[in-house]
């Protein structure tokens, strides 16, 4: 059964300053599981549009629900719970000056279980845990995230963010800072973790590739406003000419 | 020697609990409070007005904690409701401060030699039974200092300075983890100022000028020293405590040490100024190195 997670109802986001709306007329429903690729060209309110999902900014019109609850409604702790956002920016997704493990301790959800095991379990199993995202960070956890390198502290963002998977994955083009082998890796990482963990995701960025690779479903977005949805059968027959077309 | 010593240690330790506070709200919540030139006064003058009031000197002296405890939480209401930022914040309330500090003790200075104090009586039988008192006291308040860090609470309150809006993200209340942490470092401070003001036997409207300096450049000197031996950051709170004592004690050495080459006193503040710049210079030139 198909169940519909999240609900855009008529969302408007202006600010006083600009003329134009940032986002307008914004009716869309995101069903469970979809990896949802919103492409754009810059300005164009896909970060607006996370933005607006996780709390950090308030439409002027509309709701968006999350299930059945409006999501501006929910405590800020509990949105918390249930969403989590990934930026490009470190800053915005880890505490630098803190080490791998205070990290894990105040990022993780959930983590009353595993902690009831004791300490020397918990290092055991992050240990174990990170391998899979990247082996360098196994013998790091008493080291100060700042001084990882950037595919390693996103690497371990995107491990902390889907270790007890949050209801709504939010990336804001989360491999646009890394090189371009470190970005692709991580991409791949991502799409699969998404895919193997049934996560219900939504990824901005730019590289269309990765929008005909790994989503489920690519919303364009021109000038604040849907230009087109791409899903199903039509997704599969788009090439990457044509979507470029389409999308920008 | 001897006699530099043990002058060293008995100053340093009345400083301890302030040091402590210090490195909380500079090293933890990454902030220069500037509230406890003030804070470290209130301790003195709340203490010593209720004791010379008859008050016993146990409550007087949880008193004064509590005063410096609210004069903290004022000074993140300011940054909180008065949106001032935190340096600016921390001046206005020091500044705020001296008229509140000279209202509740009545007069500049209030003389404390023939009041009680928690220590008068260990003080009585001999000099190393008072000064076991003050070092019992002061370990009190460092164990309750580390057992805090060591908590989900410190966790918090490190995660705060470093990442305030992640934090916030998180759906935790950053303005309360703000006025316990201001409120905290300003306990401290007070602790510090009501232990001084009965070892020197008197609470003086002056007696804060500056402190916040002597130990900002006292616990840069002791991390500038410590750090480099530790390798691993599971250690830091321990480290962090360690550095404050070791920067304090090495600060009071280079103090009596001048006066006892009779340096002249009107050149007392210029020289130990030019020190502290210098371990702020040796400090920013490590961060840029590493």
């Amino acid at each position: 059964m198909i169940t519909t997670l999240l609900t855009f109802k008529d969302i408007h986001l202006n600010y006083p300053a600009l003329e134009r709306p940032i986002l307008q007329k914004i009716n869309y429903s995101v069903q469970a599981g979809d990896f949802v690729i919103v492409l754009g060209a810059n300005g164009s309110g896909k970060s607006s549009l996370l933005k607006l999902i996780d709390g950090r900014y308030q439409p002027s019109q509309g709701q968006i629900l999350l299930e059945h609850k409006n999501i501006h409604r929910l405590s800020a702790k509990n949105r918390a719970h249930h969403i989590h956002t990934l930026t490009q920016s470190a800053q915005d997704n880890l505490f630098l000056n803190l080490t791998l493990f205070e990290n894990y301790q105040l990022l993780a959800r959930n983590p009353k279980e595993r902690k009831k095991k004791g300490l020397e379990a918990e290092i055991i199993f992050l240990k174990e845990y990170l391998k899979d995202f990247n082996p360098n960070l196994c013998d790091k956890l008493s080291m100060l995230v700042g001084r990882l390198s950037g595919g390693e502290q996103q690497a371990l963002a995107l491990a902390l963010a889907v270790l007890d998977p949050p209801a709504i994955l939010l990336l804001d083009e989360h491999t646009s800072a890394l090189d371009p082998k470190t970005a692709a890796h991580l991409m791949a990482l991502t799409a699969n973790i998404i895919a193997q963990k049934k996560i219900t995701a939504l990824l901005t960025t730019h590289n269309t590739q990765h929008a005909l690779n790994y989503g489920t479903r690519i919303l364009a977005l021109r000038e604040g406003e849907i230009l087109d949805c791409i899903e199903g059968k039509a997704k599969k027959e788009l090439d990457h000419a044509s979507l470029l077309e389409r999308c920008y | 020697m001897i006699g530099l010593f043990i002058a060293t240690l008995t100053q340093a330790l009345t400083l301890i609990p302030l040091a402590l506070g210090i490195n909380l709200s500079y090293t933890i919540l990454r902030a220069t409070d500037m509230t406890i030139d003030g804070s470290f006064v209130l301790g003195a003058g709340v203490f010593a007005q209720l004791v010379s009031l008859g008050v016993s000197p146990y409550l007087a002296f949880l008193a004064a904690m509590l005063a410096g405890a609210l004069a903290g939480a004022f000074t993140a209401f300011l940054q909180h409701k008065g949106k001032v930022d935190a340096l600016l914040a921390g001046i206005l309330s020091s500044f705020i401060l001296y008229s509140v500090n000279m209202a509740i003790m009545g007069r500049p200075n209030i003389n404390l030699l023939n009041s009680p104090s928690l220590f008068s009586t260990a003080f009585a039988q001999n000099n190393l039974m008072g000064w076991s008192a003050v070092c019992a006291l002061v370990l009190i308040l460092a164990l309750g200092f580390y057992a805090l860090l060591q908590s989900r609470l410190g966790l918090y309150l490190r995660a705060f300075g470093d990442n305030p809006k992640l934090l916030a993200r998180q759906g935790l209340n950053i303005e309360t983890l703000r006025t316990l942490g201001f409120g905290l470092n300003n306990l401290l401070a007070a602790a510090s100022g009501a232990i001084t003001a009965q070892i020197i036997g008197y609470a003086d409207i002056n007696m804060g000028v500056g402190m916040t300096l002597v130990g900002i450049g006292a616990i840069i000197l002791g991390q500038h020293l410590i750090l480099p031996c530790i390798k691993t950051h599971y250690l830091r709170t321990r480290t962090e405590l360690l550095s404050a004592f070791i920067g304090i004690a090495i600060y009071f050495f280079i103090l009596n040490g001048l006066l006892r080459f009779n340096i002249n006193p009107i050149y007392l503040k210029l020289m130990l100024g030019v020190l502290l710049a210098l371990f702020l210079r040796a400090a920013t030139q490590k961060a840029k190195l590493s």
